[in-house]
């Protein structure tokens, strides 16, 4: 007798629609897959018996095949158990064929029985052609974030069987809560001082424009890092399910909604490995931090701690917002389009790096400067010194001082900042291309004389320049003012690219 | 003692109520109190001064024709002393002097003692390890900072921070203290010895900070509730600060700095005196390396006063050598060959001495007379040039800290920055910004 139903592997974040086909025949009892499977694939032998055994079932005394199509992809993973079990059963004349007529299944089974929840749940249920899909009861909300095909949950093989037969329902699928602002996000208006640092933050967010803070330790970089997905409006739906789809295959935890809807905060530290950073892996391709940033912030702390070749790897991903992982028999593409934030000390010897203010010899220093590389720092439009709060903040009697604005407030700044940008016809300023500067970014008269002295006194490269032009067009439209872009716009836009390290391996 | 001192409600009050009501009589200073004191219990010279056979001396000097005097026994007579002392415990403010348990111990011995202390909080904080750090109102980010650090660590190494309550390093002093990590009642113990009423927030300002200290330590006058600050009660102050520490860190002070006075106060005492070295071309601390350069040792942090004090230094030194502590000599110092030096605790109150760092609040009576020099101009242009100036520091300033300290937009400060740099005021070393010692000759 012969069976098959639909199932679905992970390429990377992709689902690829599989089709599970046994044969079940006369003969020695023997099992055997085939089809490119992986070894844990393979081991589906072993946990697909035990599940019948425990789930009272008899296995077929028989020869029984099985075949993965499309039999040129490699199949990946244990969500392969729950078809394979459902077809054996379909084939050994145990299910009648109309039971599973339309019906896709994913899950692995335990040795017990039980249905479990894969990685990638989101982008396999997307696969499934059929109209619908069975799948654990501890994925079934993940799966149903897809909207199609139906799903149906169950907690063990035997409900499964039971519930195909007619005789006992499918699971329900639990109803997802709304979707909520993840806690302890942190807002802005904790933040004390920092005047330069909570702009940068704010121009980051309104312009699409990576950020280098630089500063001593226990300056607060990383908490003011963590407050910029804050500043960044909710995901639309293309984004948010491109999103979940990639967090669920990283095998992330997912928010309560389960679709991610807020933009992620990614911070891998620099001890991560270069796979776990961009992805691959050996047994399957999986996302990488980048890729799970993708339409978010990827932090890197301590950025000239990351070895050369993992920031090397960074420059695709800033160019095109893909990462292409390579691989002896594949190459996956994974999305990978994030705003970079990262911080570093001025110098190693944990002083503020000003003059006088640090025991470094000059070489040590350089040789801390190189670990990051030119190109790589000049993608970053906004680069800004971040210091120990200063004492005068500490004493300003209550009320002497406004707190600073909350996280809601200089969003809804961000949003409209944004709006303008799209309203020109560009995803964000920082992608305004070079040529359009003139038309998109216009500067009043002051101001592109200041840019001239700059530029004449060697202050200002020519690739620095349309990286300020860029910043000076966000500070304006935060500003809201029509017209040119005026002189202290540019002012600001060129403090807020200062040389990220004190001295001139930068410049060359 | 059977002589029953009655107020006019006809019960006995605690002998500190007396003690206060002396010390509020009209043209009372500390020396005539203390001399008062010595005399008996409180209520009993209450009592006589009520019936007139203890009168007001006569006004010391020649600044006669400044209305009729009030008599001790008239204004005696009208003082409603029930009602200040139901007052005064309400707010829970106590009243010492000489003879009560609770004076300080080191103030016993004191050439001028106060006659009568007022207090909120714990007065038992003077009996610890004392030092005071003192300086000017006007003071730069960078000595504020010192101040501040000095204030939290030497708190935190369980010393307890005298100061003068005021703006600038005295307020940056007593935060640091209250911010002391670790500390045994988990803030740093203070004392803010004030002008005015301990009870009278002086500056309005630091209305709060009176609050935290009273909490965390001690607020103590000289000055009888309620009343603001005359300008000879400034430098008044200044010498019980001096009587009530192991040592006095000046942190900057202009020239004419009240906190000189304070120093000049210790080494009459034989108290220490420590200076934090400032910008040798900056107007702020002028006075306090004019100091320096007569005599007292540098401290740099309180590693540095807790090794003067022989405590505990607390961590290596940033380099191999150790300096030998100099140890100020009281008799060798004379900080200002120019300024007189004060009788010494001869009766009436201490003498008027000018300060312009502590402006009092309201003008001074005839009586005392004291001249007081107006503050004077601040030197700087207007607006907000003058604001970024003021935020830049004698030392290496980044933009950020510049940006935040004016509290202006940083497309304007870059502007002004640049502005004020063509002029000559600053010097930017690879975004740093300082300023040169022209700008600050062209300043004061
Ligand atoms: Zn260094």
């Amino acid at each position: 007798m012969f069976a098959a139903v639909p199932s679905a592997t992970l390429i990377g974040v992709d689902g690829l629609t599989v089709r599970v086909e046994v044969h079940v025949t006369t003969g020695l009892p023997q099992f055997s897959i085939v089809g490119l499977p992986d070894a844990s694939c393979r081991e589906a032998k072993d946990r697909v018996r035990a599940a019948f055994s425990s789930s009272g079932l008899a296995w077929p005394q028989k020869r029984v095949t099985v075949n993965l199509a499309p039999t040129g992809q490699r199949k990946i993973g244990s969500g392969l158990d729950l078809p394979i079990a459902v077809a054996t059963l379909v084939a050994a004349g145990q299910l009648p064929a109309e039971a599973v007529t339309d019906c896709g299944f994913i899950g692995e089974l335990g040795l017990d029985g039980s249905v479990r929840r894969v990685d990638g749940t989101v982008a396999l249920a997307a696969a499934i052609g059929a109209g619908a899909v069975v799948v654990g009861r501890d994925a079934a909300a993940e799966a149903a974030v897809v909207g199609r095909p139906r799903v149906l949950a169950a907690s063990s093989l035997r409900q499964v069987v039971a519930a195909l037969r007619g005789d006992d329902g499918w699971s329900p699928v639990p109803a997802l809560p709304a979707p909520s602002r993840p806690a302890g996000e942190g807002d802005l208006c904790d933040v004390r001082g920092q005047p330069l640092g909570r702009l940068a933050l704010e121009v980051a967010a309104a312009g699409g424009h990576h950020l280098l803070l630089v500063g001593p330790p226990g300056a607060g970089k990383t908490m003011l890092a963590r407050r910029l997905p804050g500043l960044l409006p909710d995901l639309g739906p293309d984004d948010a399910f491109e999103v979940t789809r990639i967090h669920s295959a990283a095998g992330l935890r997912l928010p309560a909604g389960v679709m991610v809807t807020r933009p992620p905060f990614r911070a891998p530290h620099h001890t991560a490995s270069t796979v776990s950073l961009v992805g691959g892996g050996t047994a399957r391709m999986r996302p990488g931090e980048i890729s799970c940033a993708h339409r978010g912030v990827l932090f890197l702390d301590e950025l000239a701690e990351f070895p050369a070749d993992v920031l090397d790897t960074l420059r695709q991903p800033l160019e095109e917002g893909r990462v292409l992982v390579c691989r002896a028999r594949a190459a996956v593409s994974f999305p990978a389009r994030f705003l970079l934030v990262a911080a570093t000390n001025p110098c190693p010897c944990g002083g503020d790096g000003s003059p006088g203010g640090c025991r470094c010899s000059e070489a040590s220093r350089t040789r801390y400067a190189a670990r990051v590389s030119g190109p790589l720092l000049d993608r970053f439009d906004l680069r800004v010194g971040v210091e120990r709060p200063d004492v005068t903040d500490l004493i300003a009697p209550a009320g002497a001082r406004p707190p600073g604005e909350s996280t809601s407030t200089v969003a809804g700044r961000v949003a409209r900042a944004r709006q303008q940008a799209a309203d020109r016809g560009v995803a964000s300023n920082a992608e305004i291309p070079a040529a359009r500067l003139d038309d998109l970014a216009p500067l009043s008269p002051s101001g592109r004389r200041l840019l001239e002295v700059r530029l004449r006194q060697g202050r200002l490269s020519a690739r620095g320049l349309h990286r300020v032009r860029r910043v000076a067009r966000t500070l304006a439209d935060l500003q809201g003012g029509p017209g040119p872009i005026d002189e202290e716009a540019v002012h600001a836009a060129l403090a807020l690219r200062a040389e990220p390290f004190t001295f001139e391996v930068v410049a060359s | 003692m059977t002589a029953s001192a009655t107020g006019s409600g006809g019960w006995r009050l605690a002998q500190g109520a007396y003690a206060g009501a002396l010390a509020a009589l009209p043209g009372m200073g500390p020396a005539t109190l203390c001399a008062l004191l010595e005399r008996g219990a409180p209520a009993d010279i209450w009592d006589s001064v009520r019936r007139g056979e203890i009168v007001r001396p006569p006004a010391r000097g020649s600044s006669g024709g400044a209305g009729p005097r009030l008599s001790w026994a008239a204004a005696a007579a009208g003082a409603p002393l029930e009602r200040w002392w139901d007052a005064w415990q309400r707010r829970g403010i106590g009243v010492t002097w000489p003879a009560d348990p609770r004076y300080p111990r080191r103030l016993l011995s004191d050439p001028e003692p106060p006659g009568v202390l007022f207090w909120r909080g714990d007065l038992g904080r003077l009996e610890s390890r004392c030092v005071a750090v003192v300086g000017t109102r006007r003071c730069s980010p960078d000595g504020r900072a010192s101040a501040y650090d000095l204030g939290r660590d030497l708190a935190g190494a369980g010393v307890c921070v005298v100061s003068g309550l005021a703006l600038g390093i005295d307020g940056a002093a007593h935060l640091g203290a209250l911010d002391a990590p670790g500390a045994p009642s988990g803030t740093g113990s203070t004392v803010g010895v004030a002008a005015s009423g301990v009870d009278v927030a002086y500056p309005a300002r630091h209305a709060a900070l009176w609050e935290r200290v009273a909490a965390a330590g001690a607020v103590v006058s000289e000055t009888p509730p309620g009343r603001p600050a005359q300008a000879w009660r400034f430098p008044a102050r200044n010498r019980v600060i001096a009587g009530l520490v192991d040592m006095v860190v000046v942190v900057e002070s202009h020239v004419t700095g009240g906190s000189l006075i304070t120093a000049d106060k210790a080494i009459d005492r034989g108290v220490e005196v420590r200076v934090v070295p400032g910008p040798v071309h900056a107007p702020f601390a002028a006075g306090s390396n004019q100091l320096l350069y007569d005599g007292p040792g540098p401290v740099r942090d309180a590693a540095d006063v807790l090794d003067a004090l022989g405590l505990v230094d607390h961590r290596p030194r940033r380099s191999g050598r150790r300096r030998p502590a100099p140890v100020a000599r009281p008799e060798q110092l004379r900080l200002d060959p120019a300024r007189p030096a004060p009788p010494p605790s001869a009766g009436g109150p201490a003498p008027p001495q000018s300060c312009s760092d502590d402006p009092p609040s309201s003008p001074p009576p005839p009586s005392v007379g004291p001249e007081l020099r107006s503050p004077r101009p601040l030197g700087r242009p207007d607006g907000p040039h003058g604001e970024v100036l003021e935020a830049v520091g004698w030392r290496p300033t980044s933009l950020g800290r510049i940006v935040e300290r004016a509290g202006r937009p940083v497309g304007s400060v870059g502007r002004i920055l640049e502005e004020l740099a063509a002029q000559g005021l600053f010097t930017e070393d690879r975004g740093w910004w300082q300023r040169t010692a022209g700008g600050g000759g062209r300043r004061e």
